[in-house]
């Protein structure tokens, strides 16, 4: 599904990628773990296509295409899909119209036909339901005066809508009370399937007590130290990060 | 003096017997007032305060000023698909009345409830109310060229409305400028006890280039009167639009305005507001996409001149190219005018480098009691926002038409009619649209 070899990247002119290899397979679940500051989410920017990220050395493969001379549209319309840490407020455009027009946009860059209002409400209320997203904020503006827990799941329901091939969760765990984190990596564990890889990007090895990995890395100062099972995820939670820090 | 300002006193010695009313005395009078009060104040430059971002003498030096003729025959209109204004409130039923170069075409035969007359302004100039609403404001007006408007005034027409009345459609009123030359018109509106009324605006260009659209609009609202009243104005490339509302409310009256700007070289649409009861509302909004060296200047002064009223502006304006943006405000609370509430916003969004925008909301406050605030923001598409919608698959044209449509529709919101809103939504989207083509 995925091939990253050697990857470079510079964030403002500083190398902050430094020579990232990993192979990720369809059916897969990857864990990458790191101290702050160690170039995870530099990663699934690059990956992404984010601006200001500018890949220096190596390559990616996704799905036999060069992923890096792909814009930004054009892989998410090709299955990419991440899930920000951060995601943006945009005021002004509704979550059901945001998620309408993505989702027609991506139908209509794959060459499928775009639904129509009826046939996608019933589509959103589906995909909703599990996430416990209201009607109500399906009508407010994309993220304006979501909280931190519904933010997250306006992210795994737009995952859930879009079909993504590969997902990357960046720090989908961030700014999440427990009971929130059971709903998303609920939400994320209904959307494993043979078909899907996802990288999971976190700090704690808390998410990935509700969303097991099949591979975990740990990613420090740019570079991919050490990969192992799931068990290197409670390992690094005993022994923290204090080996692999700068 | 400049060109432009004797091109217009001359207009005014050459025709004034000809010009509509002129048989009556205390108009005459008025007429020569104004004259004399324009021609002493000269046309606005940038040393005036309330012009210091707006250059109307220069803008009409190159101007063609000469009165603009009568049409001759059958119009011929713009292509809607070309110019979708001229289609705009279509799907709504209403009362149409037609302008060509500022001179009524349409006989005004509409069915109108009992209660509801519509005259042209020959015929209007003669009514009690008219003078009343026509001849209090000379004093006041030089500065702000409606004294011009005064002397020059030559069709409108008077619409009134009887108590308790409604007015059963929105009167819809379409200018269009088929010849060069400047027009002067004048609508005349008194809405009595409770009456209610909604007024359709569309102003665009049918073959004309260099022209002079000089409007005002006096509306004089009595007591729980309400009016709305929408405008859309999408003039010729070459076109210089002078608009001008003047509104007294009673108590409890309420206004709403909004105005879509799209058109002419330079615009320049002013607002002034007067209340004289308690408990009287008033919203002047507006949302403006320009591009190429467009200029397009809004000018609001909302005066609380009596208690519990409350006044809003909101201004949302697009520029593109290196065109010009520009939004002067006053909110002025007397010192009786306790319990006001007055509030003003403008934001712009600047699409290229070369676009300016100039915003200067100004409270001016003698009361204690009030809530008062006012706001700018000029800023940029936020590129975060961009990257996130492309993130999910959305090109970036559409991601940005998105969020302009977005940013805009804060002030389609505030228009109470529905349809007409949606209309206005759609001209902004097809200007995005039309314009993207042209710059790509």
């Amino acid at each position: 599904m995925l091939e990253i070899k050697n990857l470079h990247a510079n964030v403002n002119g500083k190398e902050i990628l430094k020579g990232i290899d990993l192979t990720v397979e369809a059916g897969t679940v990857h864990a990458i773990m790191g101290p702050n500051g160690s170039g995870k989410s530099t990663l699934s920017y690059v990956l992404a296509g984010r601006e200001g990220y500018e890949v220096t050395q190596g390559s990616v493969t996704y799905k036999g295409r060069d992923l890096l001379a792909m814009n930004v549209d054009e892989r998410a319309a090709a299955g990419v899909f991440l899930a920000f840490q951060y995601p943006i407020e945009i005021p002004g455009v509704t979550t059901m119209t945001f998620l309408k027009t993505a989702l027609n946009a991506q139908r209509k860059a794959r060459g499928e036909d775009e639904l129509d209002a009826p046939r996608f409400l019933k589509l959103v209320r589906e995909k909703s339901k599990p996430l416990n997203v209201s009607d109500d904020m399906l009508k407010r503006a994309l993220n304006v005066g979501f909280s931190g827990g519904e933010k997250k799941r306006a992210e795994i329901l737009q995952m859930a809508l879009l079909e993504p091939s590969l997902a990357i969760l960046d720090e989908t765990d961030s700014g999440l009370d427990i009971d929130a984190l059971k709903v998303v990596a609920e939400g994320v564990n209904s959307l494993r399937s043979p078909e899907r890889a996802m990288i999971v990007i976190t700090h704690y090895q808390r998410l990935l007590d509700h969303i097991v990995p099949d591979v975990v890395h740990v990613l420090s100062k740019g570079r991919i130290v050490r990969t192992g099972g799931k068990e290197l995820a409670g390992e690094l939670e005993r022994t923290g990060y204090a080996e692999f820090a700068a | 003096m400049t060109d432009a300002a004797r091109n217009f006193i001359e207009t005014y010695e050459r025709e004034r017997a000809a010009l509509p009313g002129a048989g009556l005395a205390w108009l005459a009078a008025c007429r020569a007032d104004a004259l004399k009060a324009f021609a002493e104040a000269g046309l606005p430059h940038r040393r005036l305060e309330d012009w210091r971002y707006t250059d109307l003498a220069r803008a009409l030096e190159k101007a063609t000023l000469s009165p603009a003729p009568q049409p001759q025959g059958a119009v011929a209109l713009p292509d809607a698909a070309a110019r979708p204004s001229i289609a705009a409130f279509h799907g709504i039923d209403r009362h149409v009345a037609v302008f060509v170069n500022g001179r009524l075409q349409s006989d005004l035969a509409l069915e109108l409830p009992h209660g509801v007359t519509l005259v042209p302004l020959a015929e209007a100039l003669g009514e009690p109310w008219v003078r009343q609403l026509v001849e209090t404001k000379v004093a006041t007006q030089a500065g702000n060229v409606i004294a011009l408007n005064t002397a020059l005034m030559r069709d409108g027409l008077g619409l009134h409305v009887a108590r308790g009345v409604k007015l059963d459609k929105p009167l819809h009123l379409i200018f269009l400028a088929t010849d060069d030359g400047a027009s002067h018109v004048r609508v005349l509106v008194r809405l009595e006890e409770g009456a209610e009324a909604t007024i359709f605006e569309t102003h665009v260009d049918a073959g004309a280039r260099s022209y002079f659209v000089d409007q005002v609009t006096d509306v004089s609202l009595a007591e729980g009167a309400t009016l709305a009243h929408v405008k859309i104005q999408d003039e010729g490339a070459e076109a210089i639009h002078l608009a001008s509302l003047t509104a007294v409310l009673g108590a409890a009256a309420k206004l709403s305005s909004f105005s879509l700007t799209l058109g002419a070289k330079l615009s320049r649409s002013q607002s002034f507001v007067t209340f004289k009861g308690e408990g009287g509302e008033a919203h002047v909004n507006g949302a403006t996409a320009l591009a190429g060296s467009q200029h397009g200047d809004h000018f609001c002064m909302m005066d609380h001149a009596v208690p519990q009223c409350a006044s809003s502006t909101l201004f949302k304006t697009v520029l593109d190219g290196a065109s010009t943006g520009v939004f002067q405000g006053n909110v002025m609370v007397r010192p009786d005018a306790q319990k006001a509430d007055g509030r003003q916003m403008s934001n712009a969004l600047l699409l290229s480098r070369d676009a300016s925008m100039n915003a200067k909301p100004e409270l001016e406050i003698y009361a204690d009691d009030v809530q008062c605030a006012h706001g700018s923001t000029i800023g940029e598409l936020n590129r975060d926002a961009i990257f996130f919608l492309r993130a999910r698959g959305i090109d970036e044209h559409t991601a940005r038409q998105l969020l302009i449509s977005a940013f805009l529709d804060e002030s389609f919101e505030t228009v109470p009619h529905e349809a007409a809103r949606e209309d206005l939504r759609a001209l902004a989207a097809g200007w995005f649209e039309r314009h993207q083509e042209k710059t790509s």
